[in-house]
Protein backbone atom coordinates (compact mmCIF):
# COMPACT_ATOMS: atom_id res chain seq x y z
CA UNK A 1 0.00 0.00 0.00
CA UNK A 2 1.08 3.68 -0.76
CA UNK A 3 2.16 5.68 2.07
CA UNK A 4 0.00 8.44 0.89
CA UNK A 5 -3.11 6.12 0.35
CA UNK A 6 -2.25 4.73 4.17
CA UNK A 7 -2.67 8.57 5.01
CA UNK A 8 -6.21 8.90 3.56
CA UNK A 9 -7.55 5.68 5.01
CA UNK A 10 -5.66 7.00 8.39
CA UNK A 11 -7.47 10.73 8.29
CA UNK A 12 -10.50 9.25 6.58
CA UNK A 13 -11.21 6.63 9.45
CA UNK A 14 -10.34 9.17 12.47
CA UNK A 15 -12.81 11.37 10.65
CA UNK A 16 -15.26 8.75 11.23
CA UNK A 17 -14.60 7.87 14.59
CA UNK A 18 -15.04 11.68 15.41
CA UNK A 19 -18.70 11.65 13.99
CA UNK A 20 -18.75 8.69 15.87
CA UNK A 21 -18.06 10.37 19.25
CA UNK A 22 -19.93 13.37 18.46
CA UNK A 23 -23.65 11.55 17.32
CA UNK A 24 -22.45 8.83 20.87
CA UNK A 25 -22.17 11.54 23.28
CA UNK A 26 -25.46 12.69 22.37
CA UNK A 27 -27.18 8.93 22.23
CA UNK A 28 -25.12 8.37 25.64
CA UNK A 29 -26.84 11.57 27.17
CA UNK A 30 -30.25 10.24 26.14
CA UNK A 31 -29.65 7.15 27.34
CA UNK A 32 -28.32 7.88 30.45
CA UNK A 33 -30.50 11.31 31.21
CA UNK A 34 -32.13 11.33 34.60
CA UNK A 35 -35.39 12.62 35.45
CA UNK A 36 -36.45 13.75 39.33
CA UNK A 37 -39.75 14.20 40.33
CA UNK A 38 -41.40 14.81 44.25
CA UNK A 39 -43.52 12.88 45.20
CA UNK A 40 -46.61 13.85 47.00
CA UNK A 41 -46.53 13.47 51.18
CA UNK A 42 -49.49 10.93 50.59
CA UNK A 43 -46.51 8.47 49.45
CA UNK A 44 -46.84 5.35 51.10
CA UNK A 45 -44.73 2.76 49.47
CA UNK A 46 -42.61 2.51 46.36
CA UNK A 47 -42.49 -1.24 44.06
CA UNK A 48 -40.11 -1.86 41.24
CA UNK A 49 -41.50 -4.49 38.25
CA UNK A 50 -38.49 -6.85 39.71
CA UNK A 51 -40.65 -7.18 42.62
CA UNK A 52 -43.46 -8.69 40.57
CA UNK A 53 -40.86 -10.24 37.74
CA UNK A 54 -37.71 -10.65 39.73
CA UNK A 55 -35.59 -11.19 36.47
CA UNK A 56 -36.48 -7.95 35.47
CA UNK A 57 -33.85 -6.97 38.13
CA UNK A 58 -30.87 -4.68 36.70
CA UNK A 59 -32.50 -4.11 33.34
CA UNK A 60 -33.46 -1.72 31.77
CA UNK A 61 -36.90 -2.46 31.92
CA UNK A 62 -37.12 -2.27 35.66
CA UNK A 63 -38.98 0.80 36.74
CA UNK A 64 -40.38 2.33 39.80
CA UNK A 65 -44.04 1.68 41.01
CA UNK A 66 -45.25 4.47 43.50
CA UNK A 67 -48.24 4.00 45.43
CA UNK A 68 -50.58 5.84 47.31
CA UNK A 69 -52.81 4.12 50.04
CA UNK A 70 -55.12 6.33 52.11
CA UNK A 71 -56.05 3.28 54.20
CA UNK A 72 -59.41 3.95 53.86
CA UNK A 73 -61.30 0.94 52.37
CA UNK A 74 -62.05 1.31 48.76
CA UNK A 75 -60.95 0.63 45.49
CA UNK A 76 -57.55 0.35 43.80
CA UNK A 77 -56.81 2.12 40.66
CA UNK A 78 -54.03 1.73 38.37
CA UNK A 79 -52.31 4.14 36.38
CA UNK A 80 -49.68 3.75 33.47
CA UNK A 81 -47.35 6.14 32.30
CA UNK A 82 -45.65 5.61 28.75
CA UNK A 83 -46.16 2.84 27.71
CA UNK A 84 -45.35 4.27 24.39
CA UNK A 85 -42.47 6.73 25.27
CA UNK A 86 -42.81 9.05 22.57
CA UNK A 87 -46.28 9.79 23.58
CA UNK A 88 -44.71 12.09 26.74
CA UNK A 89 -47.92 13.88 27.52
CA UNK A 90 -48.76 10.09 29.10
CA UNK A 91 -45.50 10.64 31.63
CA UNK A 92 -46.16 13.82 32.69
CA UNK A 93 -49.48 13.53 33.23
CA UNK A 94 -48.30 10.53 35.73
CA UNK A 95 -45.49 13.11 37.04
CA UNK A 96 -48.25 15.46 37.65
CA UNK A 97 -50.30 13.25 39.33
CA UNK A 98 -47.33 11.88 42.06
CA UNK A 99 -46.48 15.09 42.65
CA UNK A 100 -49.68 16.26 43.54
CA UNK A 101 -52.24 13.31 44.33
CA UNK A 102 -54.15 13.60 47.48
CA UNK A 103 -56.06 10.34 48.21
CA UNK A 104 -58.61 9.81 51.16
CA UNK A 105 -60.48 6.62 49.79
CA UNK A 106 -58.44 3.63 48.37
CA UNK A 107 -55.38 3.57 46.61
CA UNK A 108 -53.89 4.62 43.49
CA UNK A 109 -50.76 2.93 41.80
CA UNK A 110 -48.99 4.81 39.12
CA UNK A 111 -45.72 3.91 36.97
CA UNK A 112 -44.45 7.04 35.08
CA UNK A 113 -42.57 4.94 33.08
CA UNK A 114 -43.83 1.40 31.88
CA UNK A 115 -40.79 1.39 28.90
CA UNK A 116 -38.11 3.13 30.58
CA UNK A 117 -35.59 1.53 28.31
CA UNK A 118 -37.87 2.76 25.00
CA UNK A 119 -37.49 5.99 26.65
CA UNK A 120 -33.84 5.88 26.55
CA UNK A 121 -33.47 6.40 22.47
CA UNK A 122 -35.27 8.39 19.64
CA UNK A 123 -37.33 6.37 16.80
CA UNK A 124 -35.01 5.15 14.21
CA UNK A 125 -35.19 7.12 10.91
CA UNK A 126 -37.12 10.08 12.38
CA UNK A 127 -34.63 13.02 13.23
CA UNK A 128 -36.03 14.73 16.46
CA UNK A 129 -35.10 16.42 19.06
CA UNK A 130 -33.96 14.47 22.28
CA UNK A 131 -35.45 16.65 24.69
CA UNK A 132 -38.54 18.98 25.88
CA UNK A 133 -38.72 21.64 28.47
CA UNK A 134 -41.12 22.72 30.87
CA UNK A 135 -40.06 26.47 32.82
CA UNK A 136 -41.86 26.80 36.37
CA UNK A 137 -40.90 29.65 38.99
CA UNK A 138 -37.84 27.39 40.44
CA UNK A 139 -36.25 26.55 36.56
CA UNK A 140 -36.43 24.67 33.27
CA UNK A 141 -36.97 21.07 33.41
CA UNK A 142 -35.89 18.98 30.93
CA UNK A 143 -37.56 15.72 29.84
CA UNK A 144 -37.44 12.64 27.43
CA UNK A 145 -39.11 12.08 24.14
CA UNK A 146 -38.63 8.40 23.37
CA UNK A 147 -39.24 6.00 21.13
CA UNK A 148 -42.36 4.19 20.82
CA UNK A 149 -40.45 1.08 21.37
CA UNK A 150 -38.07 -0.86 23.72
CA UNK A 151 -34.35 0.46 22.85
CA UNK A 152 -32.61 -2.83 20.29
CA UNK A 153 -29.94 -2.09 23.25
CA UNK A 154 -31.70 -4.27 25.66
CA UNK A 155 -34.19 -6.37 22.98
CA UNK A 156 -32.14 -7.48 19.86
CA UNK A 157 -33.01 -9.35 17.10
CA UNK A 158 -36.44 -9.15 16.16
CA UNK A 159 -38.09 -12.33 14.78
CA UNK A 160 -39.60 -12.31 11.25
CA UNK A 161 -42.77 -12.19 12.30
CA UNK A 162 -43.94 -11.30 16.32
CA UNK A 163 -46.44 -13.73 17.86
CA UNK A 164 -48.53 -12.86 20.40
CA UNK A 165 -48.46 -15.09 23.49
CA UNK A 166 -51.28 -16.77 24.30
CA UNK A 167 -53.65 -15.31 21.73
CA UNK A 168 -51.32 -16.98 18.62
CA UNK A 169 -51.96 -13.72 16.69
CA UNK A 170 -49.57 -12.39 14.30
CA UNK A 171 -48.20 -8.82 14.71
CA UNK A 172 -45.90 -6.75 12.74
CA UNK A 173 -42.43 -7.67 14.12
CA UNK A 174 -40.89 -4.76 15.58
CA UNK A 175 -44.32 -5.12 17.93
CA UNK A 176 -42.36 -7.67 19.62
CA UNK A 177 -40.29 -4.48 21.29
CA UNK A 178 -44.01 -3.27 21.57
CA UNK A 179 -45.12 -2.88 25.49
CA UNK A 180 -49.00 -2.08 24.32
CA UNK A 181 -48.74 -5.52 22.07
CA UNK A 182 -47.01 -7.85 24.46
CA UNK A 183 -49.71 -7.90 27.03
CA UNK A 184 -50.91 -10.18 28.64
CA UNK A 185 -46.68 -11.35 28.48
CA UNK A 186 -44.67 -14.43 29.64
CA UNK A 187 -42.86 -14.54 33.03
CA UNK A 188 -39.88 -16.01 30.94
CA UNK A 189 -40.36 -14.54 27.99
CA UNK A 190 -38.44 -11.53 26.23
CA UNK A 191 -37.96 -8.00 28.20
CA UNK A 192 -41.30 -6.16 26.84
CA UNK A 193 -43.23 -9.73 27.24
CA UNK A 194 -41.81 -9.48 30.81
CA UNK A 195 -42.32 -6.00 31.73
CA UNK A 196 -45.98 -6.77 30.18
CA UNK A 197 -46.13 -9.48 32.53
CA UNK A 198 -45.25 -7.52 35.58
CA UNK A 199 -47.60 -4.83 34.96
CA UNK A 200 -50.42 -7.82 34.70
CA UNK A 201 -49.10 -8.93 38.02
CA UNK A 202 -49.41 -5.64 39.64
CA UNK A 203 -53.47 -5.52 38.70
CA UNK A 204 -53.76 -9.24 40.20
CA UNK A 205 -51.20 -9.01 42.89
CA UNK A 206 -52.83 -5.55 44.00
CA UNK A 207 -56.69 -6.35 43.35
CA UNK A 208 -57.09 -3.83 40.92
CA UNK A 209 -60.50 -2.40 40.14
CA UNK A 210 -59.83 0.19 37.64
CA UNK A 211 -56.69 0.40 35.06
CA UNK A 212 -56.00 2.86 33.06
CA UNK A 213 -53.17 3.02 30.08
CA UNK A 214 -52.25 6.75 28.89
CA UNK A 215 -51.15 7.27 25.06
CA UNK A 216 -51.39 9.72 22.80
CA UNK A 217 -52.91 9.28 18.14
CA UNK A 218 -51.67 11.05 15.52
CA UNK A 219 -55.03 13.12 14.44
CA UNK A 220 -54.83 10.60 11.05
CA UNK A 221 -55.78 7.57 13.51
CA UNK A 222 -59.25 7.18 14.11
CA UNK A 223 -59.04 6.31 17.51
CA UNK A 224 -56.99 9.54 18.89
CA UNK A 225 -59.20 11.64 21.50
CA UNK A 226 -60.94 8.30 22.85
CA UNK A 227 -61.48 6.35 25.50
CA UNK A 228 -61.00 2.38 24.75
CA UNK A 229 -62.32 -0.11 26.85
CA UNK A 230 -64.00 -3.74 26.35
CA UNK A 231 -67.58 -4.86 25.88
CA UNK A 232 -66.86 -8.29 26.36
CA UNK A 233 -64.10 -10.34 27.85
CA UNK A 234 -62.72 -13.51 27.33
CA UNK A 235 -63.74 -16.54 29.11
CA UNK A 236 -60.60 -17.38 30.33
CA UNK A 237 -61.30 -20.77 31.68
CA UNK A 238 -63.10 -22.17 28.72
CA UNK A 239 -59.63 -20.85 26.82
CA UNK A 240 -57.33 -22.32 29.14
CA UNK A 241 -58.95 -25.69 28.87
CA UNK A 242 -59.61 -26.01 25.28
CA UNK A 243 -57.81 -22.94 23.50
CA UNK A 244 -61.07 -21.18 21.93
CA UNK A 245 -61.04 -17.52 22.66
CA UNK A 246 -64.93 -17.15 24.19
CA UNK A 247 -66.21 -13.76 24.82
CA UNK A 248 -69.05 -12.67 27.36
CA UNK A 249 -70.38 -9.47 28.55
CA UNK A 250 -69.36 -8.84 32.66
CA UNK A 251 -71.12 -7.71 35.45
CA UNK A 252 -69.10 -4.58 35.78
CA UNK A 253 -68.69 -2.99 32.42
CA UNK A 254 -65.12 -0.58 31.06
CA UNK A 255 -67.40 0.76 28.29
CA UNK A 256 -70.67 1.70 30.21
CA UNK A 257 -67.91 3.93 32.22
CA UNK A 258 -66.14 5.36 29.35
CA UNK A 259 -68.94 6.41 27.64
CA UNK A 260 -70.62 8.17 30.63
CA UNK A 261 -67.38 9.78 30.98
CA UNK A 262 -66.55 11.04 27.62
CA UNK A 263 -70.30 12.51 27.28
CA UNK A 264 -69.58 14.02 30.95
CA UNK A 265 -66.61 15.47 29.28
CA UNK A 266 -68.17 16.79 26.46
CA UNK A 267 -68.01 20.55 27.85
CA UNK A 268 -64.82 20.53 28.42
CA UNK A 269 -63.02 18.48 25.37
CA UNK A 270 -64.06 16.07 22.63
CA UNK A 271 -63.40 12.35 24.49
CA UNK A 272 -64.86 9.43 22.00
CA UNK A 273 -65.43 6.10 22.89
CA UNK A 274 -64.65 2.71 21.30
CA UNK A 275 -65.19 -0.70 21.97
CA UNK A 276 -62.04 -2.64 22.70
CA UNK A 277 -62.26 -5.22 19.36
CA UNK A 278 -61.89 -9.05 20.49
CA UNK A 279 -59.82 -9.79 17.59
CA UNK A 280 -56.48 -7.84 17.88
CA UNK A 281 -54.81 -9.27 20.99
CA UNK A 282 -51.87 -7.60 22.81
CA UNK A 283 -53.22 -4.00 23.63
CA UNK A 284 -53.62 -3.24 26.99
CA UNK A 285 -57.52 -2.65 26.58
CA UNK A 286 -58.14 -5.83 25.46
CA UNK A 287 -55.53 -8.10 27.58
CA UNK A 288 -55.69 -5.92 30.97
CA UNK A 289 -59.32 -7.03 30.98
CA UNK A 290 -58.96 -10.68 29.80
CA UNK A 291 -56.16 -11.56 32.30
CA UNK A 292 -57.41 -9.85 35.32
CA UNK A 293 -60.91 -8.81 36.96
CA UNK A 294 -60.26 -5.00 36.78
CA UNK A 295 -62.27 -2.69 34.79
CA UNK A 296 -59.69 -1.40 31.75
CA UNK A 297 -59.27 1.87 29.86
CA UNK A 298 -56.83 3.06 27.36
CA UNK A 299 -56.85 7.12 26.92
CA UNK A 300 -55.65 8.73 23.97
CA UNK A 301 -54.84 11.98 23.47
CA UNK A 302 -54.12 14.22 19.73
CA UNK A 303 -50.43 13.94 19.67
CA UNK A 304 -49.70 15.66 15.80
CA UNK A 305 -46.13 15.23 16.39
CA UNK A 306 -46.27 11.54 15.34
CA UNK A 307 -48.12 12.35 12.51
CA UNK A 308 -46.21 11.31 9.32
CA UNK A 309 -47.36 14.47 7.40
CA UNK A 310 -46.23 17.23 9.85
CA UNK A 311 -43.48 20.21 9.08
CA UNK A 312 -40.55 19.94 10.74
CA UNK A 313 -40.55 17.84 14.12
CA UNK A 314 -39.07 20.62 16.38
CA UNK A 315 -39.29 20.66 19.98
CA UNK A 316 -42.46 23.40 19.52
CA UNK A 317 -44.62 21.14 17.35
CA UNK A 318 -44.05 18.46 20.51
CA UNK A 319 -44.64 21.13 23.19
CA UNK A 320 -47.18 23.54 20.71
CA UNK A 321 -48.42 21.28 18.09
CA UNK A 322 -48.68 23.72 15.72
CA UNK A 323 -48.27 22.38 11.62
CA UNK A 324 -49.76 24.65 8.52
CA UNK A 325 -49.81 20.98 6.64
CA UNK A 326 -52.02 19.26 9.26
CA UNK A 327 -54.56 22.25 9.14
CA UNK A 328 -55.13 21.46 5.37
CA UNK A 329 -55.74 17.72 5.79
CA UNK A 330 -58.32 18.88 8.42
CA UNK A 331 -60.05 21.43 6.27
CA UNK A 332 -60.23 18.59 3.57
CA UNK A 333 -61.64 16.53 6.65
CA UNK A 334 -59.03 13.57 6.79
CA UNK A 335 -58.56 14.17 10.32
CA UNK A 336 -60.00 12.16 13.18
CA UNK A 337 -60.11 15.77 15.27
CA UNK A 338 -61.22 19.09 15.00
CA UNK A 339 -57.94 20.86 14.45
CA UNK A 340 -57.14 23.96 14.83
CA UNK A 341 -53.53 25.71 14.15
CA UNK A 342 -54.24 28.92 15.99
CA UNK A 343 -54.48 26.51 19.49
CA UNK A 344 -52.74 23.58 18.15
CA UNK A 345 -52.52 21.00 20.51
CA UNK A 346 -50.19 21.99 23.05
CA UNK A 347 -48.54 19.48 25.72
CA UNK A 348 -50.27 21.17 28.97
CA UNK A 349 -54.05 20.64 27.03
CA UNK A 350 -53.03 16.83 26.13
CA UNK A 351 -51.50 16.48 29.86
CA UNK A 352 -54.48 17.67 31.09
CA UNK A 353 -56.95 16.07 29.12
CA UNK A 354 -55.36 12.55 30.81
CA UNK A 355 -55.62 14.24 34.18
CA UNK A 356 -59.00 14.83 33.93
CA UNK A 357 -59.71 12.14 31.74
CA UNK A 358 -58.70 9.26 34.29
CA UNK A 359 -60.37 11.48 37.05
CA UNK A 360 -63.77 11.12 35.13
CA UNK A 361 -63.58 7.33 34.81
CA UNK A 362 -62.33 7.05 38.62
CA UNK A 363 -65.58 8.91 39.08
CA UNK A 364 -68.27 6.90 37.24
CA UNK A 365 -66.58 3.43 38.44
CA UNK A 366 -67.21 4.73 42.03
CA UNK A 367 -70.43 5.97 40.77
CA UNK A 368 -71.93 3.07 39.22
CA UNK A 369 -69.55 0.11 41.41
CA UNK A 370 -69.77 1.87 44.80
CA UNK A 371 -67.77 -1.17 46.46
CA UNK A 372 -64.50 0.11 44.07
CA UNK A 373 -65.24 4.04 44.72
CA UNK A 374 -61.60 5.99 45.40
CA UNK A 375 -61.56 9.56 46.27
CA UNK A 376 -58.32 10.87 45.14
CA UNK A 377 -57.71 14.80 43.84
CA UNK A 378 -54.64 15.70 41.14
CA UNK A 379 -54.69 18.98 38.89
CA UNK A 380 -57.19 19.06 36.76
CA UNK A 381 -57.55 20.17 32.71
CA UNK A 382 -59.66 23.35 33.92
CA UNK A 383 -57.50 24.46 36.59
CA UNK A 384 -54.74 24.04 33.79
CA UNK A 385 -56.83 25.65 31.19
CA UNK A 386 -57.13 29.19 33.75
CA UNK A 387 -53.32 28.84 34.34
CA UNK A 388 -53.06 29.31 30.77
CA UNK A 389 -55.34 32.03 30.09
CA UNK A 390 -53.34 34.09 32.58
CA UNK A 391 -49.74 33.48 30.33
CA UNK A 392 -48.68 30.92 33.13
CA UNK A 393 -46.98 27.45 32.19
CA UNK A 394 -49.78 25.21 33.89
CA UNK A 395 -47.32 22.34 33.67
CA UNK A 396 -44.62 24.08 35.52
CA UNK A 397 -46.64 25.24 37.97
CA UNK A 398 -47.29 21.77 39.26
CA UNK A 399 -44.03 20.64 39.25
CA UNK A 400 -41.93 20.92 42.50
CA UNK A 401 -38.42 21.62 42.70
CA UNK A 402 -36.40 18.91 43.63
CA UNK A 403 -33.73 20.82 45.08
CA UNK A 404 -35.57 22.72 47.64
CA UNK A 405 -35.47 21.27 50.99
CA UNK A 406 -38.93 20.67 51.82
CA UNK A 407 -38.72 18.45 49.02
CA UNK A 408 -35.50 16.41 49.46
CA UNK A 409 -37.10 13.85 51.43
CA UNK A 410 -39.88 12.88 48.96
CA UNK A 411 -37.37 13.23 45.28
CA UNK A 412 -37.15 10.48 43.55
CA UNK A 413 -34.79 10.02 40.49
CA UNK A 414 -36.70 7.96 37.77
CA UNK A 415 -34.20 5.60 36.22
CA UNK A 416 -34.22 1.86 35.76
CA UNK A 417 -32.39 1.04 39.09
CA UNK A 418 -32.97 3.10 42.67
CA UNK A 419 -30.83 6.41 42.61
CA UNK A 420 -30.64 8.37 45.84
CA UNK A 421 -31.60 7.61 49.39
CA UNK A 422 -35.59 7.87 49.18
CA UNK A 423 -35.72 4.94 47.95
CA UNK A 424 -34.61 3.29 50.83
CA UNK A 425 -37.23 4.75 52.74
CA UNK A 426 -40.74 3.62 51.19
CA UNK B 1 -36.30 -19.27 27.95
CA UNK B 2 -34.52 -15.90 29.22
CA UNK B 3 -31.16 -18.05 29.45
CA UNK B 4 -31.66 -18.28 25.26
CA UNK B 5 -32.95 -14.35 24.67
CA UNK B 6 -29.39 -13.52 26.35
CA UNK B 7 -27.06 -15.67 24.65
CA UNK B 8 -28.97 -15.11 20.95
CA UNK B 9 -29.17 -11.14 22.28
CA UNK B 10 -24.98 -11.56 23.32
CA UNK B 11 -24.03 -13.06 19.62
CA UNK B 12 -25.64 -10.42 17.90
CA UNK B 13 -23.46 -7.76 19.74
CA UNK B 14 -20.33 -10.75 18.76
CA UNK B 15 -21.83 -10.48 15.21
CA UNK B 16 -21.98 -6.61 15.14
CA UNK B 17 -18.12 -6.87 16.16
CA UNK B 18 -17.19 -9.09 13.74
CA UNK B 19 -19.19 -7.29 10.98
CA UNK B 20 -16.83 -4.14 12.41
CA UNK B 21 -13.52 -5.93 12.65
CA UNK B 22 -14.56 -7.11 8.58
CA UNK B 23 -14.96 -3.18 7.63
CA UNK B 24 -11.70 -2.33 9.20
CA UNK B 25 -10.02 -4.62 7.30
CA UNK B 26 -11.87 -3.57 3.95
CA UNK B 27 -11.04 -0.20 4.70
CA UNK B 28 -7.32 -0.68 4.84
CA UNK B 29 -6.86 -3.93 2.75
CA UNK B 30 -8.98 -5.06 -0.04
CA UNK B 31 -8.64 -5.69 -3.83
CA UNK B 32 -11.30 -4.31 -6.10
CA UNK B 33 -12.34 -0.66 -5.30
CA UNK B 34 -9.70 1.21 -4.14
CA UNK B 35 -11.34 4.91 -4.48
CA UNK B 36 -11.36 6.88 -1.57
CA UNK B 37 -15.03 7.31 -2.01
CA UNK B 38 -14.49 3.64 -1.12
CA UNK B 39 -12.63 4.13 2.30
CA UNK B 40 -15.36 7.43 2.90
CA UNK B 41 -17.92 4.43 2.70
CA UNK B 42 -16.18 1.68 4.78
CA UNK B 43 -15.03 4.23 7.56
CA UNK B 44 -18.76 5.80 7.56
CA UNK B 45 -20.76 2.75 7.45
CA UNK B 46 -18.53 1.00 10.65
CA UNK B 47 -19.89 3.77 12.89
CA UNK B 48 -23.42 1.76 13.63
CA UNK B 49 -21.46 -1.32 14.64
CA UNK B 50 -18.99 1.02 16.76
CA UNK B 51 -21.65 2.33 18.66
CA UNK B 52 -23.62 -0.82 19.16
CA UNK B 53 -20.77 -2.88 20.65
CA UNK B 54 -19.62 -0.15 22.83
CA UNK B 55 -23.29 -0.17 24.00
CA UNK B 56 -24.39 2.95 23.31
CA UNK B 57 -26.93 3.08 20.22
Amino acid sequence: MEKKSLIIKIVVLVLALVLALLSGIEFWQLRHYKETIVASEDLTEVKWFSDYVPSLKNTWMDTPVFIFDSGVEGGTVFVCGCPHPYEPASTMAAYLMIENLHVEKGKIIIVPRANYSGSTEGMVGDAYPMFFHVSSDWGISQYRIGDRYTNPLDQWPDPFTYVNYPSGQNLAYQDIRNLNRTYPGRENGTLTERAAYAVMEIIRQENVDMAIDMHEAEILYPVTSTYVAPAKVLDRETFLETGEMNYYEPEKSSLDVAMMAGMNLSDQFLMKSASSPNTLHGLSHREWADWSDSLTFLMETPEIFIDKITGPRTEALMTEGKDEFLQKVTDKGLTYFPYDMEFGTPMWYRTGRHLTGALEVIFWAGFFYPEMEVQVTWPTYLEMEELEKQGVDSIGYYLKDPEAAENKDRAFTIYHKPVGENYDKY
Amino acid sequence: MIFFENLIHILYFVMAGLVLLSMLKSLFKRKKNQGVVFDIMYAYCLIPFLLRILYIK
